[in-house]
């Protein structure tokens, strides 16, 4: 017989069994990134359930009967359903208007027009109001120059301000649908002679439906759950994300805090159900015979188009714009001269909650990092049960409001029982939340990144006998890190704009930026609150370009950020 | 024997992809696993790889029990169909990456590594990554990197696939010639039989997760032991055979209506099915293998005509050497069936 040949002597070494973990790898990383999943996401919702359904008299539907019969609570659900609608509506026609116009028309400066678009999505949630109020408030440029009287609190004020802060997320979701389109729709509609208009109404919309479809959805739960801007411009006018927080915060009504957290969970989960149906169904888009749709030059049309597109960025700009410019005004709006003094920072802890946030978000992106990179690994690796409810356990968070996780947090971890409350009330917590807050969304860029190595690679490197960690020191890490950068970059920027959820979780000690606009504004102190802004926007820009400096750097492909 | 598979058995879902595959491998051979796609072979070659394991079965190496050692320390060498080098190494790196995990010392890798390069023919390239070499290329410094560690057997999954035709050619000799320089037990995994018949000392065909037959080319081509291996390895004529009938009855005899149960064709190879004459005649006495056909088809090809005869229902392809007179569309021919060229088969009714 001959040689056992796995034994062969090499000349110089051979491979040591060591300590054969590989089996025990998978299954070790699964429980890994498992177990915060269940006590930072699903450990909270049910805290929330549970207590929505408490009563004096055991579990039951009490609480919902009782507020449901109450007409000021069913005023403010009205509220909230009607400026979810408006907003809805106008966005979706703006953002579908700006879509067409950057994927179907050859106009130009569309780089610019992509970058301003998407530039709600890098200031903090509330920035949208504040411009707004300077633009349309009692003080903004608009009253004062024209003497109108316009009074913005209230219903429109919210909706304005929720137009522009949800804004990109319908543009990028259209966008991606008006992308692609099938060449040969479009000349056998025109060979059969049709109009312009015509087909746009039987080859365009009906082809773009499924994006439409999830781009409703989802702004109208981000307009539903949106904090910020209504707490500041919605004025005496309630809507259930406000009255969550007043009620929590103000009046301790954890029960009735509950019942809104379930009411809002509602369009969050069907937002998400909706984007799941449709991203099942929009692959049959692309066919093997797709041939995509080649752009032609129109004068008339591509002027029309610049035109519009100018007009909305125009808008976003002049929102943030005039932020910007109240932040360096003595004092708005009698000295409009500028002046340095807001960004002193004279109250409350001057520029400390900056340097909180910033910890915060980089504690979060490391955590995100290793968290999700790990989870998107194991789901894609690994098929079996036990890694599908992984995978629903990770997109899970993108049914949660973030003031309904916010809530869920206080209500599980608030509880010196509980082994979370040590690390309750610190910086630590804040990072947490952020991270399982942005968890589905940080999932699925890491996913789309561990996709790109393909399995063979892996078997590769193990048939040449690579251990795990080597396979994933030298070979994967490697090819993805430019896209585990990104799911850094991409915690970091939520963490340092995010409001809600966090704004539960905080402590005089512990105050973040995004919540300190927020103050200032309510102390009337709109200067400092646009400064305070200002910086914000800076950090994150600052952080974007250096994360393409990186990657021009070490001559990595363009990522990106949006998915 | 060196390698030894016993009763392997595969599981995906609900998918059976191997049904108690029983193999052997001598020391040296070089071994093709030949098959459709979806009968099984790559499968068995990651099995025996250690990427798969099996759910049940054994595979043995010498005297060691191969079931329980990863993949990692099985110490063969596997090429991909898709190359699969480290897209962030360069093609030295690439050729090293075993060696490091074996903790060489430097001195003793870059030997090595110039030594497999000068084998390749790619001594000029040790500095480029994979994304700078042609496919061909590729593949080669792939089967640098398997090799460069001295593993005990060499497994290569389609390795030529994913070429072009006129490298394929090229590659199949190089691979070959390797291989026997090395004197290195190897398996390949392929679906194009003129590849497998080229390279290996012994075809394994599988179908549908088991091994149908395994043998030299010319067993399989001259012996094949069922109507499967027949078609699959060269071209064969299938003819439906009456109950009980000679070949007289397939060739337009009188038949009695199918028997129930097992259904017995007859094969004949193309190229021994001979010309008696044009026309219907030359029925010349006892009929025994004598078949009348219309001409439906030739194709010239050279070396060879090739000709489709119909007869009543059924086919017959004919190949003839050089170019025939007379086998214009249309004509009646007269073609003679030898009866040691015959294949007998059963196929149980579906």
């Amino acid at each position: 017989m001959t040689q056992a040949p796995t034994q062969a002597p090499t000349r110089a070494g051979r491979l040591s069994p060591g300590l054969d973990i590989d089996r025990a790898v998978p299954a070790m990383l699964a429980v890994l990134v498992a177990v915060p999943l269940l006590v930072f996401v699903l450990f909270p919702l049910s805290s929330i359930l549970i207590m929505s359904f408490s009563t004096p008299d055991g579990l039951g539907l009490g609480n919902y009967v009782r507020y449901l019969e109450e007409p000021k609570f069913v005023q403010i659900v009205r509220n909230s359903l009607s400026v979810a609608s408006c907003a809805t509506a106008i966005t979706i026609v703006l953002a579908y208007g700006f879509a067409y116009a950057m994927n179907r028309s050859a106009m130009p400066l569309k780089g610019a027009f992509r970058l301003i678009a998407l530039m709600p999505l890098f200031a903090p949630s509330l920035v949208q109001a504040l411009g707004v109020l300077f633009l349309l408030g009692r003080n903004g440029l608009i009253n004062r120059t024209f003497d109108l009287g316009i009074d913005i609190y209230g219903f429109w004020g919210i909706v304005i301000s929720d137009v522009f802060y949800s804004f990109p997320h319908a543009f990028l979701i259209l966008s991606a649908a008006l992308a692609v389109g099938d060449a040969r729709h479009y000349e056998s509609a025109r060979m059969l002679g049709a109009t312009g208009r015509r087909i746009f109404f039987t080859v365009t919309l009906p082809s773009t439906k499924y994006g439409l479809m999830s781009a409703i959805f989802v702004v109208f739960t981000i307009v539903i759950t949106d904090f910020g801007n209504p707490m500041v411009i919605g004025g005496d006018y309630s809507v259930l994300a406000t009255e969550i927080y007043n009620q929590v915060s103000g009046q301790a009504n954890f029960e009735m805090g509950a019942v809104i957290g379930m009411i809002l969970l509602v369009p969050a989960a069907l937002a998400v159900l909706v984007e799941r149906w449709v991203a099942r169904r929009s692959f049959s888009v692309i066919g093997d015979r797709y041939q995509p749709l080649a752009i032609g030059r129109s004068r008339r049309f591509d002027a029309l188009m610049l035109g519009y597109a100018s007009l909305v960025c125009g808008g976003i700009l002049a929102v943030v714009g005039i932020v910007v410019f109240a932040s360096f005004a003595t004092l708005w709006p009698y000295n409009m001269s500028p002046s340095l003094k807001h960004y002193e920072f004279d109250v409350q802890n001057g520029l400390q909650p900056l340097w909180t946030s910033i910890w915060v978000s980089l504690m979060a992106a490391v955590i995100g990092i290793f968290f999700v990179l790990i989870g998107a690994y194991v789901v894609h690796k690994y098929r079996n049960w036990f890694t599908r409810c992984l995978y629903f356990l990770s997109i899970l968070p993108a049914a949660v409001p973030g003031m309904v996780l916010g809530l869920g947090y206080i209500l599980a971890f608030n509880d010196p029982a509980n082994p979370v409350y040590l690390i309750y009330g610190t910086l630590l917590i804040l990072a947490i939340c952020n991270v399982y807050h942005y968890h589905a969304q940080g999932f699925l860029i890491a996913t789309t990144s561990v996709k790109q190595i393909s399995d063979t690679l892996d078997e590769a490197s193990t048939s040449l006998g690579a251990s795990f960690l080597r396979t994933m020191r030298r070979v994967t890490l490697p090819i993805i890190w430019p896209s585990v950068v990104s799911v850094g970059v991409f915690f970091f920027v939520r963490s340092m704009v995010t409001l809600s959820a966090v704004i539960f979780l905080i402590s005089p000690s512990t105050q973040l930026a995004a919540v300190s606009v927020l103050l200032l504004d309510d102390a009337g102190n709109q200067n400092q609150a646009a400064a305070f802004s200002v910086c914000i926007m800076l950090v994150v820009a600052a952080a974007l370009i250096l994360f393409q400096l990186v990657l021009r750097l070490f001559g990595a492909p363009a990522v990106s950020l949006m998915k | 024997m060196f390698l030894r598979l016993r009763n392997i058995t595969k599981r995906f879902g609900s998918v059976t992809a191997l049904r108690g595959v029983s193999l052997e491998v001598e020391e040296g051979e070089f071994v093709c696993f030949l098959g459709p796609s979806g009968c099984g072979k790559t499968t068995l070659l990651r099995v025996v790889a250690g990427l798969e394991t099996p759910d049940e079965g054994e595979i043995r190496l010498g005297d060691r029990n191969l079931s329980e050692v990863p993949a990692r320390l099985r110490n063969f060498g596997v090429v991909f169909q898709s190359y699969s080098l480290f897209p962030n190494m360069t093609v030295a790196k690439n050729i090293a990456y075993g060696l490091e995990c074996r903790g060489w010392r430097r001195d003793a890798m870059q030997e090595r590594v110039a030594g497999l390069l000068a084998l390749i023919h790619l001594e000029d390239q040790a500095h480029k990554l994979p994304h700078q070499l042609s496919g061909g290329q590729q593949q080669r410094v792939a089967l640098a990197r398997a090799l460069a560690a001295e593993p005990a057997m060499l497994l290569l999954d389609e390795p030529l696939s994913a070429l072009d035709a006129k490298v394929r050619e090229d590659l199949r000799g190089e691979i070959r010639d390797l291989q026997s320089k090395l004197g290195i037990t190897t398996i390949m995994v392929t679906h194009d039989q003129d590849e497998a018949m080229e390279m290996a000392d012994r075809i394994v065909v599988m179908n549908e997760g088991v091994i149908d037959q395994t043998g030299s080319a010319a067993e399989l081509y001259e012996r094949p032991a069922s109507r499967f291996v027949a078609e699959f390895i060269g071209r064969m004529n299938v003819l439906r055979m009456a109950p009980g009938g000679g070949i007289g009855a397939v060739c337009g005899g009188p038949g009695a209506p199918g028997a129930p149960g097992a259904r017995r064709f007859i094969g004949i190879r193309p190229e021994h099915v001979e010309l008696v004459g044009a026309g219907g005649a030359g029925d010349d006495g006892d009929g025994a293998g004598i078949a009348v056909g219309t001409v439906e088809k030739v194709v010239y090809l050279g070396s060879i005509t090739r000709i489709t005869l119909a007869l009543d229902d059924q086919k017959l392809l004919v190949e003839l050497r050089g170019k025939p007179d007379g086998l214009a569309h249309g004509a009646r021919l007269t073609v003679r069936i030898p009866a040691d060229s015959i294949h007998e088969f059963e196929e149980s009714a579906p």
